[in-house]
């Protein structure tokens, strides 16, 4: 591990790996493979445009290659008792010292390419967003833990719990993979990327003898049969899509507390990555349940925490827990909050909920918004298409409306049912959603500000949906709907300290 | 519903009164400004330009473009005149001893607050148009975006007395670094 090439010169400052180079010059197979394959498909003539594309390619793949080996001779670290230090820049030289102490997560992650090569690249993580410490990639699998074990050394002192282990990945738990309205838009996505780069090689698939025999065989058979023959395939397709991403990014899942202050995630096929998160910037839970997942009694877990990076990092790295056996998602939940997680029961289920509902007005808007977005512009242009055209399409017309009013019914009481907000020891829980429904538990300390925003629509029927602003996770979240006139008081008892000053009328209705 | 927590809230629901300072009354003429450059503007030049050109060019057209243009201009109308009024009168702001509070918004109304624990910067920002009319913005940016308060319309002189007055209370409060 310690090859004296990798030793610059005195104070421990280290090289990451050599081989690293190797991962960095691989980017040009993917052109010359597509070059390839168009040669192959279009029968061994190669158009000249090709010819000015190699070169350009073996031009830059030089220069990159150059940059990339300056830079890499040019980058050294160090772990020092006190800081992470990183020295890069071949002309400006840079040096980043980051206190261990500010060191909030860790991640490793190797590619596939980085599997084969034995390497993991190192990303160290502190408090504010983009705070720009660079990536060291990559280093060896075994160094790269040591210098993570190192840097996390100081921000963790604390015992290991009883069991650390939250949760071990299963392969039962791919049969929830499909259940996902992705199934279908991802087949579609897949299906224009497949195009797309086959036009740009040059190729038309509509021109191809496959395809347009395939295509004169289905214009024979009866539409009754191809059409959800062709949905069925559909469907499948996606669903192995579905299984394949969901195994990549999730297989060999472990969730553990690294110690007592530490909770990490490990995941991943080919791509492994491992996610770890300070307890101290871990200010809550969200248990997500979309439509499908749900009627399939599965549900999803995410972390909100500070230190994750911006929103989209924030989305690939927050995940605690995937698609899972809903029992098992809320217990995980619970272990990495570090209380039972308050699962609220629905409203009809027997017992009495710990949630306040909010009025009935809520459940009348949610249906008035259906009708007035989803019913009525369908219907309307069915309508005026029968007057216009042909009165067949009044009947449509009229299903239409029918079949969309009763949807919209199911989903505004669907909806009205899930909503409930409410305060759980030291925790503000929210539920809200139909077809994405999550339940947030939050730190109630970790509330920094609160919005109070209401429409025309909203003021009449006597409702406001309050905002809790969180330096954590996604940063805010929304409690739509409540009274207006319990609001004030909520926001007050939920998160003291902040609207207390501006509140008026307690002490006068009390006296009345 | 048994068990549901739809009760009418107890009598002694406390309620959120507004902010105690209005804006610089010169913000009306400012919004009304905007919306004639961003929205109302751009609507009536485009319905009379085709009216226009429909009385001279296509008289047919006018039966039923007629009510289309109509359609248009009224909204329009209604946004340029109304829009501003309802701005004045709700947006506002006040400095509490621990918070700060801002309203805002003319058809989706907020009010935030935000502890001055949590206060990260205060900047007040000129756009050119807000300085033809003498007036500023004052921003007050918390840990999360979702935290930032914005107040809009006040005077210059009003806004820097008001950051600079933000800014010293923020000192005195002890930080909250969460």
């Amino acid at each position: 591990m310690t090859d004296t090439t990798r030793r610059a010169p005195g104070g421990g400052w280290r090289r990451t790996h050599p081989r690293t180079l190797l991962v960095h010059a691989t980017w040009p197979l993917p052109p010359l493979a597509s070059l390839g394959a168009a040669a192959v498909l279009t029968g061994g003539r190669i158009p000249p445009g090709t010819w000015i594309t190699l070169a350009a390619l073996t031009v830059s793949f030089a220069v990159v290659t150059a940059v990339g080996a300056v830079r890499w001779a040019r980058t050294e670290f160090r772990v020092t008792g006190a800081a992470l230090e990183v020295r890069t820049g071949a002309w400006t030289r840079r040096l980043r010292t980051v206190p261990l102490d500010r060191i909030r997560t860790v991640d490793l992650t190797a590619t596939p390419l980085h599997r084969v090569l034995r390497l993991a690249a190192l990303r160290a993580g502190t408090a504010g967003e983009g705070s720009g410490v660079p990536t060291l990639d990559a280093l060896p699998v075994a160094e790269a833990r040591q210098v993570r074990d190192a840097l996390l050394a100081r921000a963790t002192p604390g015992a290991v719990a009883d069991d650390p282990v939250l949760a071990r990945f299963s392969p039962r738990w791919l049969r929830y993979a499909p259940l996902t309205f992705w199934v279908v838009g991802g087949v579609l996505i897949a299906a224009g990327t497949v195009h797309r780069v086959l036009h740009g090689m040059g190729v038309d698939l509509w021109e191809l003898g496959v395809v347009r025999r395939a295509f004169a065989a289905f214009g024979t058979v009866s539409p009754w049969l191809t059409v959800p023959a062709a949905l069925l395939v559909l469907l499948a397709a996606g669903a192995v899509g579905a299984v394949a991403l969901y195994a990549e990014n999730w297989w060999g899942h472990r969730l553990e507390w690294a110690d007592g202050s530490t909770l990490r995630v490990r995941r991943g096929l080919f791509t492994t990555r491992t996610v770890t998160i300070d307890r101290a910037r871990l200010r809550g839970v969200l248990l997500r349940e979309p439509l499908l997942l749900r009627a399939g009694g599965g549900a999803a877990v995410r972390a909100v925490a500070g230190g994750l990076g911006d929103r989209d990092e924030n989305r690939a790295r927050s995940g605690l827990l995937p698609p899972a056996p809903r029992a098992l998602a809320v217990r995980v939940a619970g272990g990495a909050l570090g209380a039972p997680f308050p699962d609220p029961p629905l409203p009809d289920r027997g017992a009495p909920t710990a949630l306040t509902r909010p009025p009935r007005a809520a459940l009348r808007r949610r249906r008035l918004r259906g009708l007035c977005w989803v019913t009525l512009p369908g219907t309307a242009v069915l309508a005026g298409g029968a007057a216009a055209c042909t009165p067949a399409l009044l009947v449509w017309a009229g299903a239409y409306a029918v079949v969309s009013a009763a949807a919209v019914e199911w989903a505004a009481r669907e909806a009205y049912r899930a909503l409930g907000y409410g305060l759980c020891g030291g925790h503000l829980v929210v539920r809200s959603g139909v077809f994405g429904r999550d339940t947030l538990a939050l730190e109630r300390s970790a509330v920094a500000a609160w919005t109070f925003s209401s429409t025309p629509f909203g003021r009449r029927a006597g409702l406001v949906t309050l905002t809790a602003a969180f330096a954590a996770g996604e940063g805010r979240h929304r409690i739509p709907d409540l009274a207006a006139a319990r609001a004030p008081g909520f926001a007050a008892g939920a998160a003291p300290g902040i609207v207390e000053e501006f509140l008026v009328g307690a002490a006068e209705s009390g006296r009345r | 519903m048994p068990g549901s927590g739809t009760a009418p809230p107890p009598a002694a629901a406390p309620a959120l009164r507004p902010p105690r300072h209005r804006v610089d009354p010169r913000a009306r003429r400012w919004w009304t400004v905007r919306a004639l450059l961003t929205v109302g503007g751009p609507v009536l030049l485009t319905a009379v330009a085709l009216a226009l050109c429909a009385l001279l060019f296509f008289p047919g057209a006018l039966p039923w473009l007629g009510p289309l243009l109509v359609a248009l201009v009224v909204p329009a109308l209604l946004h340029l005149v109304l829009m501003p009024r309802v701005r004045y009168a709700v947006h506002a702001w006040e400095l509490g001893g621990r918070a700060v509070y801002a309203s805002d918004g003319w058809y989706r109304q907020r009010r935030r607050i935000a502890p001055l624990s949590r206060v990260q910067t205060v900047d007040t920002v000129r756009g050119p148009l807000e300085r033809r009319f003498g007036l500023a913005t004052v921003t007050v940016t918390t840990a999360s975006t979702a935290g930032d308060i914005r107040i809009r319309g006040l005077s210059e002189a009003g806004a820097e007395e008001l950051s600079r007055r933000i800014g010293a209370a923020a000192q005195l409060i002890l930080g909250d670094t969460a």
